[in-house]
């Protein structure tokens, strides 16, 4: 084999609260496709943010070719021959295809744009890859795949050498994956070296030579891919004894029904879904990025104006079309991005707290300053949000109080129906386990829980029961006795449904 | 109470109003008052002082609305020509029904003022929900269009207000018959208003959120669309009151008052430490603005110095006090963070107990 094209050695990266990266040494062969894999949050992105100069490491080296380097830009690792294929940032979805593909060293004469020149540029640049998309349309016409190529075709015209995969957030339909297929081999044939990160198995299976697992920011393995097979790579990637990270945690016994929900569907959103939640229960919803989980989280907060469908409360139908519906309802929402959507950072802690129930501590719209303190203090005592002072803007404080506030606000508003996406993402373990405790207490108090996540584990341990979604449908539910992380992992991917290649296409001598 | 006045937010902008003004006192110079036969400063008088005052009213109380509008995140540029409008049309109206018992015009006037401002602006509030475009572009056609109404209506005529107005505006309530308090008072009135409104309401809570983050107030269940067509009303409603008064203290209203007005408005927000980009602000602060605008030009009359670099005084004097502004909130910002540096929040606590 040659001599390694990348080498990382001992690579560490901190962002606050998290180590993402801890110690991380391995080497990635030349002219091959490397696979990247693990969880959500095993640190497999960053090590291509690392590797593509977006972020720097705090520890350890990373060498190309034998040589340390250390990117202060995406633009430096550009230079020294690192692209990364980013799924949606990267391109100016106004421009054309030709106009993207020539952004950088715009071919001109005279100052202006030379345009056949430029449309003769984007056209060699994608023939080179194979690929014949229209250069004159707009990006924005173009498939998620197509965009992907545009881009590939974009770092190969720059002279890369690496090219860094981000994870895809859409699946390839069977024909775009075959195409994918060959024009890596095309690039690995004439010395490209490929950097995949992905958790999806039947592409990773397909593209890469070798395979390095990350769990919890440490390196795990790196393998051929011809010496593993789905269920060994599935159990590389979970590895731990769960119990372990996650105290088990009982759940009060499920009351009577207080949401039933017949048939929802948004449409390109998600399709027919349909369960009921009980007081008392955590009731989890499973699912790769882009099955349709904060969607629905969205719909039943009366944020999605396409929403079609039943819904009953206690029993009786109701129209949830806003979310002051939702709110007058019971239901609260904690959302994914507590910075985007949960939380005003500019405002108060106490400010962020009582936003809901403002009406609650006025009288005919005048806020009785001293009520409104005494509630908010009430919940920050209840749930130990450390802060100096209620009166602190919201920006500084951690993850994990910031999604106490959050929590916070819909427990002050009385929620009986409680909505967490994510409630955990970004926290730090302490305030982790202080969440599910709560999370757990709030059910067992009579609160009814739809628990989404991202991280098996968490779910596994919460949840009553699990729905799994695959591409906005719902592809079956667990009860908590006989869910594992595998058959929820392979639900979720489809891997027991869809065909996969057989074992000889995929091998690759 | 001291150290709670100095840590207020506005402590910085008075500190230099304040500075500014004891600076031009003891450059100002002095002369004689004939009818006295005192020496008098040239800008510490009470004439002088009550004259700033009144020229800060109009745009005072106009930039209390214009905060508002900037804190929920939008911006209003109409507000000088509804200012025009309201004024010519409460002048057209008064002359249309002839004369009438003083308290009667007075009445008429106030509420003609305040339909007309009322109108722009929910038009304005309307315009910028329901088309969904940025309220820069709707505000900037609705000064034109509002203005050019203005214009069509005066057929850009001066129109004299009834003295009844007058009397009112110009009254000397008890103080010296040569001094006039009551454009003073309605600034400080509105500001006060203002300052209630935006620190002790609930309406006023939800302007800071929606400025603040949108999505996360969407998100938090509040009627963002109804807050954003609010603050326009109210910005509509400043320009209306600054028009009655301004009218009536002139004694006359035209199509081409306050030009100009929106910009001045808009820096006194921005002077006051409104953010453009919303969430920030404060009724008090966008008056003391107003006065320290108000002041430079004061300064530019009392020192003799060439009234034509008027304009490039304020709007260098408008930049510098922004930086500094920033700078201060930058420097707060940093002291926050180093202070949260040293006493981390998060630690490993246990969990709620009761099980």
């Amino acid at each position: 084999m040659a001599s390694p094209a990348v080498r990382f050695s001992g690579v560490t990266k901190r962002y606050p609260g998290v180590v993402a990266l801890n110690g991380v040494s391995f080497e990635v062969a030349a002219a091959s496709c490397h696979a990247v894999c693990g969880e959500n949050g095993a640190g497999k992105s960053t090590l291509g943010k690392l590797l593509s100069g977006i972020d720097r490491p705090d520890g350890g080296a990373i060498e190309i070719d034998g040589r340390p380097v250390r990117f202060a830009s995406p633009a430096e690792a550009l230079t020294a021959g690192v692209a990364m294929v980013h799924q949606e940032l990267a391109s100016c979805a106004n421009l054309s295809v030709a106009e993207n593909l020539c952004l950088g060293a715009m071919p001109s004469r005279w100052t202006f744009v030379d345009r056949a020149a430029m449309r003769a540029r984007a056209i060699e640049l994608l023939v080179d890859i194979g690929s014949e998309i229209d250069v004159t349309k707009p990006m924005s016409t173009l498939s998620v795949a197509e965009q992907q190529l545009v881009q590939i075709a974009s770092a190969v015209g720059s002279g890369a050498r690496i090219i860094v995969f981000d994870e895809p957030t859409s699946s390839l339909s069977e024909g775009e994956a075959a195409r994918l297929y060959a024009l890596v081999r095309r690039l690995t044939a004439r010395g490209t070296t490929l950097i995949y990160v992905s958790h999806r198995m039947p592409e990773i299976f397909r593209l890469s030579d070798h395979v390095t697992v990350l769990r919890d920011g440490e390196h795990v393995a790196t393998r051929a891919t011809t010496e593993l097979d789905e269920s060994e790579l599935v159990q590389l990637m979970i590895g731990r004894k769960l119990d372990q990270y996650f105290p088990s945690h009982v759940g009060a016994a499920p009351r009577e029904e207080l949401l039933s929900v017949r048939g929802l569907s948004s449409p390109g959103k998600f399709y027919d879904i349909s369960f009921s939640l009980r007081a008392g229960e955590v009731l989890g919803l499973a699912g790769l990025i882009g099955a349709g989980r904060s969607e629905i989280a969205k719909a039943l907060f009366g944020l999605d104006p396409n929403v079609t469908g039943q819904l009953r409360l206690d029993g009786k139908p109701v129209q949830i079309r806003s979310a002051r519906d939702a709110m007058r309802l019971g239901i609260g929402l904690v959302p994914e991005d507590r910075k985007v959507e949960g939380l005003v950072l500019s405002m108060s802690g106490r400010e962020n707290v009582t936003l809901p129930v403002l009406d609650r501590v006025s009288t005919r719209s005048w806020i009785r300053s001293s009520e409104e303190r005494a509630v908010a203090q009430k919940y920050f005592e209840r749930l130990r949000v450390k802060v100096a002072s209620a009166d602190a803007p919201a920006s500084g404080l951690s993850g994990g109080n910031q999604q106490k506030l959050v929590l916070a606000r819909w427990i002050a508003a009385g929620s009986k129906i409680l909505i967490l996406n994510e409630p955990t993402r970004g926290v730090d373990v302490g305030a982790k386990a202080e969440l599910h405790a709560w999370i757990d207490q709030l059910a067992s108090e009579g609160h009814a829980i739809l628990l989404i996540s991202s991280e098996l584990p968490e779910l596994l341990h919460l949840a009553t029961r699990i729905i799994v979604l695959r591409q906005g449908r719902v592809a079956g539910e667990v009860a908590r006795e006989s869910a594992d992380q595998e058959s929820l992992l392979r639900m979720m991917a489809g891997l027991d449904a869809a065909a996969h290649p057989p074992a000889s296409t995929r091998a690759r001598a | 109470m001291i150290s709670r006045l100095l840590r207020s937010p506005q402590a910085g902008l008075s500190l230099v109003i304040l500075i500014a003004a004891i600076g031009l006192a003891l450059t100002a110079g002095s002369h004689v008052d004939p009818a006295t036969g005192n020496n008098v400063n040239n800008f510490l008088n009470a004439h002088t002082l009550f004259q700033m005052a009144t020229d800060a009213s109009g745009f005072a109380i106009m930039a209390v609305g214009a905060t508002i509008v900037i804190i929920s995140g939008g911006i209003d540029l109409s507000a000088g020509a509804v200012y025009a409008l309201a004024g010519v049309v409460m002048a057209m109206v008064l002359r249309a029904v002839g004369p009438l018992d003083p308290v009667l015009t007075v009445a008429l006037g106030l509420g003609t003022c305040i339909v007309v401002s009322l109108a722009c602006g929910i038009a304005n509030g309307v315009m910028v929900v329901g088309l969904q475009v940025h309220p820069f572009i709707i505000t900037l056609g609705t000064m034109w269009i509002v203005r050019g109404i203005a214009f069509v209506a005066s057929h850009a005529e001066s129109i004299l207000v009834p003295p009844a107005l007058t009397h009112v505006a110009k009254a000397s309530l008890g103080l010296n018959p040569t001094l006039s308090p009551v454009p003073l008072l309605a600034m400080l009135g509105v500001g006060t208003l203002g300052s209630i409104y935006l620190t002790r309401t609930v309406m006023g809570r939800h302007i800071f959120a929606v400025g603040g983050n949108a999505e996360a107030s969407r998100f938090a269940g509040l009627p963002v669309q109804r807050i954003r067509l609010g603050v326009f009303v109210l910005s509509g409603l400043t320009a209306g009151a600054a028009a009655f008064l301004g009218a009536s203290f002139y004694g006359s209203a035209t199509s081409s008052d306050a030009n100009g007005y929106e910009l001045y408005v808009i820096a006194s927000a921005v002077v006051g430490g409104a953010s453009l980009t919303g969430g920030k602000g404060s009724a008090v602060s966008a008056m003391l603005g107003a006065m320290l605008i108000v002041l430079i030009r004061q300064a530019i009359r009392t020192l003799h110095l060439d009234q034509n670099y008027e304009w490039i005084i304020i709007g260098g004097a408008m930049i510098v006090a922004v930086v500094l502004d920033q700078g201060g909130t930058k420097l707060v910002a940093r002291r926050v963070a180093a202070a949260a540096g040293r006493n981390p929040t998060s630690s490993m606590p246990p969990a709620p107990e009761s099980k």
